[in-house]
C-alpha cells in the first residue's frame, strides 16, 4: 500500500447544551503520496473540523470519538502528545484560508518562519536559520525575498501574506500539507498564482495534498482524488476527472449546476435549495433528501450507505444513477 | 431608456500624511481617479477588478457615503455632489446598497423585524401596522417566511442573511441598488440562490443595479454592462456579451483567464499577469497596467493611454478600452474553449434541472 493517509470511520463529536452533536462521522479516504485529495463541500458540512482531527487540533469542548488516522504506518490517534507534536509541522503542515489573521501583525516575517523553523530543530544558529528562511520565501516566488524578511505582514498584500504561510508550512519539508481554503479570501488573478505555486512545489516536493475548498473550479485545477462531503459525511468519492465526468451524487450535481459558467449563458443558475443542516437536527433517512429534487419516501427512510458504483467510484445514494428512476414519481 | 445615473469624472484622492505633531503630506492615493459611466434604469451594470481598484469606493462615492475629491453624480438629472439636508435624506430613499459581508452588516442585537423595520422609521413610512405589514412582505418577497421577523441574525445562515440585507435595501423602494460584492462571502452553491433572487426582483420592481464584484463569472450571470477597473480608473467598458466575446484590454484577459473553470481537462494554462497590482498611491507611469502586461511597449511606458472606442471594424456601440494595443492584440485562444460537457454529466445535469423546474412549479 502507497497510502501515506489512510482515514477510517473517523468521528468527531463537539459537547452542546442539549446533548452530544457529530460534526464528523464516519469519514473514510486516503491519500497517496504525492497526489492531491480534494474535499468539496458547503460552509457547514464538517471539511474544516475533518481537518482539524487529523492534526488532533479539535477545539473543545469537541472531541475525537472513534475511528483511526493512520499516517506513514502509526495511528496519529493513539500517539503520545510530544509524538503528535512532532508530527505537527514537520511532517503534516497546515494552511488556512485566512493569510491576515494567521499571522502575527507584531512580529516580522521572517520572525515568524524562524520560529516554526526553530521549534523542529533546536541547534540550528540564527544565522543559518535566516539564510534557510530567506531561501523559503524565495522557493514560494516572494521578490527581494531579503527585504521581505524583515517587513510586517501589514506591509504586504493578500496574495503575499498567504505565500509567506505557505513558506512557513513547507519550511521543514512536509510528507503531507493540508489546504483550508486557502485562496478563498484572495483576487481571481491572485489565486491563479498561489494555485499554479502549490503544482509545482508539490512536483518538486513530492508532498501529498489534502485541498479542502467549496469550490469545484479549484478541485478541477488541483484534485487527483476528490471527496464530496454533506453533512458530516462523505456523500461520493471518486477521482477529480470522474467528479465532472460522471457526477452520480444529487448533491455533486447541484454544487456543478451552481457554478456560473462562462462558456455559455443559462438565464438561471441550477441553485440547491435551502442550506446543509446543522449536526443537531439531521433529517430521517438521507441527509440531503429535504434538498434532493430526486428524493422519495425511500430516502426518507433509509439512510444510505457509500457504495461502489465503479472502481474507484463511491456514492451513498439510493437514487443513483439518477438517469435509472427518469419517468418514475414526479 | 433614460439614464437613471450619470457619472461624470468621479475622483476620491486621499492624502497620506506623515508624522504626528506636524503632519505633512507625503503623498496622495488616488483610490478612484476619474471615473465616468452611466446606468439606466433597469439595467445592470457590474464594475469589476480586484481588491484595491476602486469598486467599492466608486460604489460609496455615488450614494455619497464619502464626499468625492471631484466629479459630478447626477441621479435623475440631478446633481446630487452639492445636495444636503433634507434634499439628501429623501434622495436616500431611492438609492440603497446591500454590502458584501453579511454576518457584519446586521446588527446582532436587532430582530430581523427591526432591522428591516428600521429604514421604515428613519424615513417616516407608514405606521406602526403599516410598518409591520411591510416587514412580512419584504420578507417573502426575498424568499424568507413572516415568522422570521422574531429572529436575529445568528439563527441565520449565510445565504439567508444576505436576503435580510436584500429586503433592508428593498425595505423604502428604492430605484436604485448598489450591491458591494453581495455574493463573494458566501459558497457557491448559495450564491446561485442569491443570484437568482436578485434578478428575479429585478424583473419583478423594474430595479437598476450597480453590481460590483471581482467575479467575471458571476457577473456574466447579472450584468447588462461591465467595467472593468483597474488602479481607480476604468480600463475597459462593453456590453456584456461584447467584453465576454472579444475583450480589448489586457487585465481584461487575464482576469478571464484566471478564473478557475469546472473542467479537469484543461488543467493550469492560465495566463495570469506577473506580481501584485502597484500600490495607488505611487502609480507606475504610462499606462497603469504595463508593469504586469504581456503586450507592453515602449509607448506603454510612457503615455498613458485613453479610453477609447478602438478602431475595429463591427465592434459594437457602447464598447471602449483603454490600451494603445486594442486593435493589434492576439484574437483571445480559441482553441483553449471547454470541451463540451461529458455525455454522461451533462444528461444528468438536464434531469437535475427538469426536477428542478417542476418542483419549483408546483411550489410556487
Amino acid at each position: 500500500m502507497t497510502d501515506l493517509l489512510n482515514i477510517e470511520g473517523l468521528r468527531t463529536v463537539f459537547r452542546t447544551g442539549s446533548g452530544e452533536v457529530t460534526a464528523v462521522d464516519g469519514v473514510s479516504l486516503s491519500v497517496a503520496r504525492g497526489k492531491t485529495l480534494g474535499i468539496v463541500g458547503e460552509s457547514g458540512c464538517g471539511k474544516s473540523v475533518l481537518s482539524l482531527s487529523l492534526m488532533r487540533l479539535v477545539p473543545s469542548p469537541g472531541r475525537i470519538a472513534g475511528g483511526r488516522v493512520m499516517f506513514d504506518g502509526k495511528d496519529l490517534l493513539s500517539l503520545p502528545p510530544a509524538a503528535m507534536r512532532d508530527i505537527r509541522g514537520r511532517r503534516i503542515a497546515m494552511i488556512f484560508q485566512e493569510p491576515m489573521t494567521s499571522l502575527n501583525p507584531v512580529f516580522t516575517v521572517g520572525d515568524q518562519i524562524t520560529e516554526a523553523m526553530r521549534a523542529h530543530d533546536r541547534g540550528a544558529s540564527a544565522a543559518a536559520l535566516k539564510s534557510r528562511a530567506i531561501a523559503a520565501l524565495d522557493r514560494v516566488r516572494i521578490p527581494a525575498p531579503e527585504r521581505r524578511f524583515d517587513e510586517y505582514p501589514h506591509q504586504m498584500s493578500g496574495g503575499m501574506r498567504q505565500r509567506v504561510m505557505i513558506a512557513m508550512a513547507l519550511s521543514c519539508d512536509p510528507d503531507l500539507l493540508i489546504a483550508d481554503e486557502p485562496t478563498t479570501a484572495l483576487d481571481v488573478t491572485v489565486q491563479a498564482q498561489i494555485l499554479d505555486l502549490l503544482r509545482d512545489l508539490q512536483q518538486q516536493s513530492g508532498m501529498a495534498i489534502i485541498l479542502i475548498t467549496h469550490d469545484l473550479g479549484v478541485v478541477a485545477e488541483m484534485a487527483d482524488e476528490v471527496a464530496v462531503m454533506y453533512a458530516g459525511r462523505v456523500v461520493e468519492r471518486t477521482s477529480g476527472k470522474a467528479i465532472f465526468d460522471d457526477p452520480q451524487h444529487p448533491y455533486t450535481l447541484g454544487l456543478l449546476g451552481s457554478i456560473p459558467k462562462l462558456e455559455e449563458t443559462q438565464d438561471r443558475l441550477l441553485a440547491i435549495e435551502g442550506a446543509v443542516p446543522p449536526p443537531f437536527a439531521l433529517p430521517q433517512g438521507c441527509r440531503f433528501n429535504p434538498r434532493c429534487v430526486f428524493a422519495d419516501a425511500e430516502c426518507t427512510r433509509i439512510d444510505p450507505q457509500l457504495r461502489d458504483l465503479a472502481a474507484g467510484h463511491a456514492v451513498a445514494c439510493l437514487r443513483a444513477p439518477v438517469e435509472s428512476i427518469v419517468g418514475v414519481g414526479a | 431608456m433614460s439614464a437613471l445615473l450619470e457619472v461624470e469624472g468621479l475622483a476620491k484622492h486621499y492624502p497620506v500624511r506623515r508624522g504626528l505633531v506636524m503632519a505633512r503630506q507625503v503623498g496622495t492615493v488616488r483610490a478612484v481617479d476619474g471615473v465616468s459611466f452611466r446606468l439606466d434604469r433597469g439595467e445592470t451594470l457590474a464594475l469589476v477588478g480586484e481588491s484595491g481598484c476602486g469598486k467599492s469606493t466608486t460604489a460609496r462615492l455615488v450614494l455619497r457615503l464619502i464626499e468625492p475629491s471631484a466629479g459630478t453624480v447626477r441621479f435623475e438629472g440631478t446633481d446630487i455632489t452639492a445636495l444636503g439636508g433634507q434634499a439628501l435624506r429623501k434622495l436616500r430613499r431611492r438609492m440603497q446598497i446591500v454590502f458584501q459581508d453579511p454576518f457584519a452588516s446586521l446588527n446582532p442585537r436587532m430582530t430581523v423585524g427591526d432591522i428591516l423595520e428600521e429604514p421604515l422609521i428613519v424615513h417616516e413610512i407608514g405606521d406602526r401596522a403599516a410598518r409591520r405589514a411591510r416587514v412580512e412582505e419584504l420578507l417573502r418577497l426575498v424568499g424568507l417566511a413572516p415568522f422570521h421577523a422574531q429572529r436575529y441574525p445568528h439563527e441565520f445562515s449565510g445565504g439567508q442573511r444576505q436576503r435580510v440585507g436584500i429586503a433592508r435595501a428593498l425595505a423604502v423602494e428604492p430605484a436604485l441598488v448598489v450591491c458591494d460584492e453581495p455574493v463573494s462571502a458566501l459558497d457557491v452553491s448559495i450564491q446561485a440562490q442569491v443570484v437568482n433572487l436578485m434578478k428575479d426582483l429585478q424583473a419583478r420592481l423594474g430595479l437598476s443595479y450597480l453590481f460590483i464584484a471581482h467575479d467575471l463569472a458571476v457577473v456574466k450571470h447579472m450584468a447588462d454592462r461591465v467595467a472593468v477597473m483597474y488602479l481607480g480608473r476604468i480600463v475597459e467598458e462593453a456590453p456584456k456579451d461584447a467584453l465576454f466575446a472579444r475583450p480589448l484590454h489586457p487585465y481584461t484577459r487575464a482576469l478571464l483567464s484566471a478564473i478557475p473553470r469546472p473542467d479537469p481537462h484543461r488543467r493550469g494554462g492560465h495566463q495570469i499577469p506577473k506580481g501584485d497590482v502597484p500600490s495607488p498611491m505611487n502609480p507606475p507611469p504610462g499606462c497603469h497596467f504595463n508593469t504586469r502586461c504581456p503586450f507592453a511597449t515602449d509607448i506603454c511606458r510612457t503615455e498613458d493611454p485613453p479610453l477609447r472606442a478602438p478602431a475595429i471594424p463591427g465592434l459594437p456601440a457602447g464598447h471602449i478600452a483603454a490600451c494603445h494595443h486594442s486593435e493589434s492584440l492576439p484574437p483571445v485562444a480559441v482553441e483553449e474553449e471547454a470541451q463540451p460537457m461529458a455525455p454522461a454529466a451533462a444528461r444528468r445535469l438536464a434531469l437535475y434541472a427538469e426536477r428542478r423546474g417542476k418542483m419549483a412549479a408546483t411550489a410556487g
